[in-house]
């Protein structure tokens, strides 16, 4: 649910980084993070464990430039990706404007990626909300290891729907497809919420 | 559980704050904050000295959605407020409405009873407006009309440094 505030001249947007456990949406934050210069980003939080699992969210407020003299903000968040940590998942969607799922590509961890995605469409579901009407991206990561699925075969298990949602390749360590991933999702909800113009193609 | 989406106008943002500065000055807290409970901070008072807003809203609505989560395992529909006592500085949560909450930062100036005691009042009156929002046109002014596909990208493009 984005927030417009006139007085303060700026829209607030959430999107949160969902996936299986390991997956990368920590990385994908922490690379935005390094690479974002200090007047576009706030402070990152990270709610994890001794070994670094998220236990509860990683949090980064980020910022674009203004649009009609609004400032657009993107409070991005990810949540804990293991099975038993499904309860705070709930929490972290309370009022998400877009998702980024980010899917291990390994083949090995599909069965996690599929679970991972129904699970979100649920608790999406907790909310009035459903994937059909939520903006969302998929991130297929880990692309650079050697035992990952073909893309054709990923699409197939996640991204077969009437709609197809954009996604990505990623190397998210290394800061591949991250930025785009971010850029495209965060569009999404901007012109949701705004609505754009449809030019007449030349 | 549905959403409600929240817009402040001018207007709106002018009496919540009136009734957060009212707020600081009965109870004696040093900082209020209203944050929608997703975690995002809607309006703030006293907070100049160097509080990290965007944090502690984060924080704080995660904190009390994790103590409602608890309330239900008990039978509860929520526990209506939190309190973190410091040794300096402590902290008081309350509800507002369904989407939003009141943090109020207070230290040995005052106490836990004064600070209860008028963020109760200042809860309702802050849920009246906040109401009242609720009927207002979504988008007005300057962002009545769609963006064009070059507004939509500059509005949505973060490019590393």
């Amino acid at each position: 649910m984005s927030i417009i505030n006139y007085a303060a001249r700026a829209i607030t947007f959430k999107v949160v980084y969902y996936g299986p456990g390991m997956a990368g949406k920590t990385a994908n934050l922490q690379y935005i993070h390094r690479c974002l210069p200090e007047d576009s980003k706030g402070k990152m939080i990270s709610l994890a464990t001794g070994d670094d699992r998220t236990l509860f969210f990683d949090f980064l407020p980020v910022s674009a430039t203004t649009v009609r003299g609004f400032t657009t903000r993107f409070q991005l968040y990810t949540v804990p990706g293991q099975t038993h940590y499904n309860m705070t998942r709930k929490l972290v969607l309370r009022g998400v404007d877009g998702v980024v799922f980010v899917a291990d590509s390994q083949w090995d961890r599909l069965r996690d990626d599929v679970a991972s995605f129904r699970n979100l469409d649920d608790n999406l579901g907790e909310y009035g909300m459903s994937l059909a009407t939520t903006p969302h991206v998929i991130q297929y990561n880990k692309r650079d290891l050697g035992d990952v699925a073909p893309l054709d075969y990923l699409e197939f298990l996640l991204n077969r729907g009437e709609r197809r949602a954009p996604t990505f390749e990623a190397v998210a360590v290394e800061g591949a497809g991250v930025f785009e991933t971010l850029n495209t999702v965060s569009r999404m909800v901007l012109v949701k919420e705004l609505g754009q113009i449809q030019e007449a193609r030349r | 559980m549905r959403i409600h989406d929240i817009v402040i106008h001018e207007t709106d943002a002018a009496g919540i704050d009136a009734v957060l500065g009212r707020f600081l000055s009965d109870s004696g807290s040093s900082a209020a904050l209203l944050i929608e409970r997703g975690g995002q901070p809607l309006a703030e008072r006293g907070t100049a000295r160097t509080l990290d807003v965007g944090s502690i809203g984060a924080l704080a609505a995660a904190a009390f959605s994790a103590t409602a989560a608890l309330a239900q395992l008990v039978g509860e529909s929520e526990f209506s407020v939190l309190f973190h006592e410091g040794v300096k500085e402590s902290m008081h949560v309350s509800t507002v409405d369904e989407d939003t909450i009141l943090l109020a930062i207070f230290d040995e100036h005052t106490t836990i009873g004064m600070v209860r005691l008028f963020a109760r009042d200042a809860c309702s009156s802050v849920a009246a407006i906040l109401g009242e929002t609720r009927a207002r046109p979504r988008l007005v002014g300057a962002l009545a009309t769609p963006l064009t596909a070059d507004e939509a990208r500059r509005g949505s493009e973060h490019r590393p440094g």
